[in-house]
């Protein structure tokens, strides 16, 4: 119980606190991205904007207890609507990662009406549909670019903040400064009433509308915040890939969210940087394992997938509350 | 006879497909309250089993039993191994209701990475003997073909036997019992845990049969069935989720939908007009056609 008593003063710090921490961890981290490779600084980004996708899943079922298979459709609706404001609007950067939020927040909210009324299997299977269905519409439309997709410039590093900056170097920046402030928003969030309010649901949504809550009501605040946040995640993903493409968001990511989410522990929301880290060195792993034994094409493509299914299903077997942070009991 | 005519057999033949996966659903949901998303996984799995028993006897028609017949297996042991478990240790927590779906979702991911492991990536011919070329009809070949019509007739028998079975048989009271009263079926003397991993075969080898039956007509990759499975879950939610009549009639309506979609608006709006079915039902009729009002509550 070490950690958990190393753990215990950042649970308890003051909001103050909690940003003069963030501020130090990502100065930390910026600092040391200095002196890693491009390889690392690219997984390091990676790193970060799973994080931002996981928290929204941990947000959405954590803390309001709704299932979302389709957070990867939601990213998607971030990317696109990122790059859309690029071409068409010709926005700064910064602003396009704001509009990919809106959009997500938007989707999120006009599904979050339909999530009210659905429990359980009901919203995981819609929320599957989306996932399922939503690449394909890029396909349709013209503007969405097709199979091909639309690229997506942020450009290189200003110049002040100094001169030999390596591109992924600049996305690392630009990823772990908005997962800290994501992180730090959602974190006060949640001991607001808000947080208190879905805490209540996701424990009995009985008792929670008996106690005056209105249940319909904080769910979709809940649906479109997670959104929001996915929203934001899909347009840093677009950025990292510098295009935006249907492959890019297959159902596999939806799942690959839940899995990082499950990994995490459900309703800790620190959990979403393991579960991160652990998503990110999935591949890694498997790519040593396969090399070892030769690998062929065929190893190689599917040994990732065994793994994360593997992972998922055993933590669920055996750690339902998710690995290492047992469950607070709430008061 | 004209397109109207023509487009209500296809509508018929692929519902008759989405009726089997939303029966494997339904029967899963009825015995034990999980919607089986690695329905789709098992299904994938049977039907390569199926693919290899073709390679191996070349013949079609043999390889459907060996698909049936692995596919409840597969699905038997999947509740007996993981799902069972699962339920017993979360029995009472809040993950109750979110820990299954998130270990068929896992199942699924599971089974789809092995079958890569084992067959690859590539794309697969599991043809059948009977040709897809549309019946030729007076002097105008029409979209129906007697592939589809060897579709409609494959489910209708085994959518037959399954509802014999269900209907007169002391193991189909069971199942029924099992699932509208678990406690008072134990009372009585049924073994509920037993009696639902037979309920998890039976949904099993539906979705082998759907999985065997669609698959020749296009083509056989490890995610090949994603869209049947959607389909499906339409297809049980427009049922009601709970009855088996409903599976049937659900799917044999978004068959029809589908069909009249493709043939009056074009194929690129398929997925699309799943997803807003779906919603439509949900907001409209969220207790489906068959459902009670009270079965939302999962």
């Amino acid at each position: 119980m070490k950690l958990k008593q190393i753990l215990a003063p950042l649970r308890s710090a003051s909001p103050r606190m909690r940003i003069l921490l963030s501020v130090a961890i990502g100065a930390l981290l910026l600092f040391a991205s200095g002196h890693v490779d491009e390889l690392r600084s690219y997984q390091g980004a990676q790193v970060a904007i799973y994080a931002i996708a996981i928290s929204s899943i941990v947000l959405l079922t954590g803390f309001s207890g709704q299932i979302s298979l389709g957070h990867g459709a939601l990213m998607a609706i971030g990317g696109y609507a990122a790059v859309l404001a690029q071409i068409h609007w010709h926005l700064p950067y910064p602003l396009t990662f704001l509009v990919g939020g809106a959009a997500g927040a938007g989707a999120g909210y006009l599904l979050g009406i339909a999530a009210a009324r659905l429990r359980g299997p009901y919203l995981a299977g819609t929320t599957l549909a989306l996932a399922v269905g939503l690449p394909s519409l890029a396909n349709q439309f013209h503007i969405l670019g097709g199979e091909q997709g639309l690229s997506f410039d942020i450009g290189t590093a200003p110049t002040w903040i100094g001169n030999d900056f390596s591109q992924y170097r600049w996305f690392f920046w630009v990823a772990v400064v908005l997962a800290l402030a994501v992180y730090w928003l959602l974190r006060n969030l949640l001991s607001t009433r808000y947080g208190r309010r879905w805490r209540a649901l996701r424990s009995n949504p009985t008792a929670a509308a008996l106690a005056g809550i209105n249940v319909a009501r904080a769910k979709v605040l809940a649906f479109t915040l997670s959104s929001c946040v996915a929203g934001l995640a899909g347009s840093l993903f677009a950025m990292l890939l510098g295009l935006v493409a249907p492959l890019a968001f297959t159902l596999t990511l939806s799942f690959t969210l839940v899995t990082g989410a499950v990994l995490a522990g459900v309703s800790n929301l620190g959990g979403s940087i393991v579960g991160a880290v652990v998503l990110v060195s999935i591949p890694e792993l498997s790519n040593a394992i396969s090399s070892h034994f030769g690998g062929s094409e065929k190893v190689t493509s599917n040994l990732p997938g065994v793994i994360t299914s593997v992972l998922l299903i055993a933590t669920v077997l055996l750690a339902p509350n998710g690995p290492k942070f047992p469950t607070r009991r709430h008061q | 006879m004209n397109t109207f005519f023509s487009t209500i057999l296809v509508g018929i033949s692929s519902g008759a497909i989405y009726s089997l996966m939303s029966l494997a659903l339904v029967l899963v949901w009825r015995s034990t309250r999980v919607v089986n998303f690695a329905a789709a996984g098992q299904a994938i799995l049977s039907t390569y089993i199926g693919y290899e028993a073709m390679s191996a006897l070349h013949n079609y028609w043999l390889s459907l039993p060996v698909a049936l017949i692995s596919g409840a297996l597969i699905s038997a042991v999947i509740e007996s191994f993981i799902m069972r478990p699962l339920a017993k240790r979360t029995q009472g927590t809040a993950v109750e209701s979110i820990a299954p779906v998130i270990a068929t979702l896992g199942i699924l991911g599971l089974i789809r990475s092995l079958v890569g492991l084992m067959w690859g990536n590539t794309f697969l011919q599991y043809t059948s003997p009977l040709s897809s070329k549309g019946f030729t009809v007076g002097h105008t070949t029409i979209p129906f073909s007697p592939l589809n019509a060897a579709i409609v007739v494959g489910a209708a028998i085994v959518l037959l036997i399954f509802a014999l079975i269900f209907r007169f048989t002391r193991l189909g009271l069971s199942l029924r019992a099992a699932s509208f009263q678990p406690e008072i079926a134990r009372l009585s003397g049924i073994r509920v845990d037993r009696i639902r991993t037979v309920g998890w075969a039976f949904a099993g080898a539906a979705g082998a049969v759907a999985g065997a039956l669609v698959t020749p007509t296009s083509y056989l990759s490890p995610n090949s069935l994603d869209l049947l499975l959607v389909s499906g879950f339409v297809a049980a939610v427009i049922g009601g989720l709970e009855s088996l009549i409903g599976a049937v009639v659900g799917g044999l309506v978004l068959g029809l939908g589908f069909a009249f979609i493709l043939q009056y608006i074009g194929s690129s709006v398929t997925f699309s007009a799943a997803f807003i079915i779906l919603i439509l039902v949900l907001i409209v009729r969220p207790q489906g056609i068959f459902g009670a009002r009270s079965t939302r509550e999962a």
